[in-house]
């Protein structure tokens, strides 16, 4: 018995040293590889420093990177936010059979490789798609602009990408409040819009904001949707990392940039998240211990 | 507070009916119980008069103005659910005030009818709690309060007892019934627990496969019950099949399989040569001799005593091996032993004969 226990344990020990291994041990490297000097050409000084930091915290380039990564995931997230709860309440209020097959196609479309997602609204953006045709249409000819390449392509790329698990996950949310409050709430005199702010948004509230969390995050290191859709022109953090690696071959500066994105994320969900408890759930909680 | 009427309401769902034309007319102040088994249409003509059901043909009026095309929060109506429905991310004042405030009332009106309203369920010192924080009795109780704060024309009740244990729910029966009383509104209380309906009706309407089977006083539906479904569904009810041997009027006599001939009371149809059914209460048997003149006497073995705390039963078998059971109250000592073999006798008023709903099958 004993016996069996101990290989049980080891295997499991075995699997967490993999994990740590394969997940730690890079981060690790990247992390050390911020504080070297680059000397061109993939080569390093050996001494630390935080010159590539000094460098990238004070360039208005940078800088200017990194407000545009935020404002374009905010503002996808908000977006996919808006479209997904309403969707995810139909869902979850509908009461039919063809519930079951809508959640398999959101589910099989979640599959779809972001590739192949972001080609087909390449092809609907297109200066030959469909939208760029009624635009035309609509001003008399007048609008001569492009739907790609350019910040709102990249932003309806990320909406695309992060709406099905939006969906999913806010349809967790909803299905937690029972139809019988609703009821509850109108038969006592509540008209639908004041339904959903004294109780459907005020319930699904936590709900909402860690959706909107995965989504920034997602948004905030999608890469794909950035270099295809923004075609060059919408320069995001992941893509100027890209760049720096491939094209200048400036490891010390695209770990240094990494290491930024990620306390960047970090830091906006920390700041989110203790806004948030200093709301109504906060006051409730400090209400309860005292 | 309002009277409130049914006109011959219906409600399909495709080909199902589930509500098949019904007629009804509360009045003002009344107390009325929805009984039935589930399935019976009970809730759904519930929730057609609360309006999130629309119903297939009918009316639905309250105190004499059509309804049926408005939508909930239009109707004024108050209504207490299954499993409460207390808004978890408001305090019990935020729950009982938040009618007052879909109605625009200002602050201090609020605050004030509150107030009252938590007196009224002795709760005044838990307004600033949970919904969460508070007992099943409770909750119920802030989801009263909450339903009439508003002072609404009528008062819906979906089977609100129906998660509490016995004992609370009989203690929350009396306090329900008391808070009734003293407000005095219209009242309709959906059950399926025929106890709590006879605990609180004024008038209790019985409900069978969509339609009304009787409706009536308490008493009324215990002492007369109109159809077999009734007799049974009511109370407690010994069954005695047998053949129609004679019917003058309302009296008919069965012959039941082991010869006995019995007379009962009879208002459906049914004519000699029938298979009937005859009902009697336990507490309608008697036993001993002498047999006083026009009793019933069948005679039969006392197969079981059993002990019930208020009363004793003892389960008797007659005949091709029927059963039926007699109930006594504990002080009445009948002096029989199991084994024993002796005459049961009930009068021919305690006895309603029914055709057997078997029959025709």
């Amino acid at each position: 018995m004993m016996r069996v226990r101990r290989a049980y344990d080891g295997a499991l020990a075995l699997a967490l040293a993999v994990s740590v291994l394969l997940f730690i041990v890079p981060q690790f490297f990247f992390v050390r590889q911020s504080f070297f000097e680059s000397l061109g050409m993939g080569m390093m000084g050996d001494e630390l420093t935080l010159a590539n930091y000094r460098t990238i915290l004070t360039d208005s380039f940078y800088i200017a990177v990194f407000l545009r990564t935020i404002a374009i995931s905010a503002v996808a997230a908000l977006v996919a936010l808006i479209i997904a709860y309403p969707t995810a309440y139909w869902l979850s209020r509908m009461n039919s059979p063809a519930l079951r097959w809508l959640i398999i196609l959101l589910l099989v479309s979640s599959f779809v490789s972001i590739v192949v997602k972001v080609l087909g609204l390449t092809m609907l953006l297109g200066s030959q798609g469909p939208f760029v045709a009624f635009l035309q249409f609509v001003t008399f000819g007048l609008w001569n602009g492009s739907l790609l390449h350019n910040e709102l392509a990249v932003a309806i790329g990320l909406v695309q990408y992060s709406l099905p698990l939006l969906i999913m996950l806010l349809f967790g949310v909803v299905q937690t409040i029972p139809k019988s409050l609703e009821e509850a709430a109108s038969v006592h005199g509540a008209s639908d819009w004041r339904l959903v702010r004294r109780i459907l948004l005020p319930l699904s509230l936590n709900g909402i904001v860690t959706a909107g969390l995965i989504a920034f995050n997602m948004n905030m290191g999608a890469f794909t949707s950035a270099v295809l859709l923004g075609g060059g022109n919408v320069l995001t953090v992941p893509v100027v990392i890209q760049q720096k690696i491939i094209l200048e071959v400036d490891y010390p500066v695209a770990s240094a940039l990494s290491v930024l994105l990620t306390v960047a994320v970090m830091a906006i969900n920390l700041v989110v998240v203790a806004v948030r408890r200093g709301g109504f759930a906060g006051a409730r909680q400090r209400r309860k211990i005292a | 507070m309002s009277s409130l009427t049914l006109e011959r309401l219906v409600k399909r769902y495709g080909s199902t009916e589930v509500v098949k034309g019904i007629n009804l007319h509360i009045e003002e102040g009344e107390l009325i119980v929805f009984l039935g088994p589930s399935g019976c249409g009970k809730t759904t003509t519930l929730r057609m008069i609360a309006g999130f059901i629309e119903p297939t043909s009918g009316a639905i009026r309250i105190g004499g103005e059509p309804v049926d095309h408005k939508p909930p929060r239009a109707r004024n109506l108050g209504m207490v659910f299954q499993d409460y429905a207390l808004f978890p991310n408001m305090t019990v004042a935020d729950n009982v005030g938040f009618g007052l405030v879909e109605r625009g009332k200002p602050q201090e009106v609020v605050r004030k009818r509150v107030e009252e309203m938590l007196r009224l369920i002795h709760m005044e010192h838990l307004g600033d709690r949970y919904p969460i924080e508070l007992s099943g009795g409770q909750q119920q109780r802030v989801a009263l309060a909450r339903a009439l704060a508003y002072e609404p024309r009528v008062l819906l009740m979906d089977e609100p007892l129906g998660a509490l244990d016995q004992k609370l729910r009989e203690e929350m029966q009396r306090e329900f019934a008391r808070i009734q009383r003293e407000v005095g509104i219209t009242t309709i209380f959906v059950t399926h627990d025929q106890q709590e309906a006879m605990a609180l009706a004024d008038r209790i309407i019985v409900m069978n496969a969509g339609v009304i089977e009787q409706a009536g006083r308490p008493e009324e539906l215990y002492d007369e019950p109109a159809t077999l479904f009734i007799a049974d569904f009511i109370g407690r009810s010994n069954i005695l099949p047998g053949r129609v041997e004679q019917r003058e009027k309302e009296l008919v006599k069965v012959r039941l399989p082991g010869g006995e001939i019995i007379t009962g009371r009879c208002r459906s149809e049914l004519t000699v040569g029938d298979t009937a059914v005859c009902v009697v209460r336990p507490e309608a048997l008697k036993v001993g001799t002498p047999r006083p003149e026009g009793n019933n006497a069948i005679s039969a073995k006392v197969l079981r005593r059993s002990f019930l705390g208020s009363g004793i039963d003892f389960i008797l078998q007659y005949g091709d091996n029927q059963e039926v059971i007699l109930q006594t109250s504990k002080d009445m000592e009948l002096g029989i032993r199991e084994g024993e073999t002796v005459s049961v006798l009930f009068r021919p008023e305690d006895t309603f004969c029914f055709s057997d709903p078997k029959a025709g099958q």
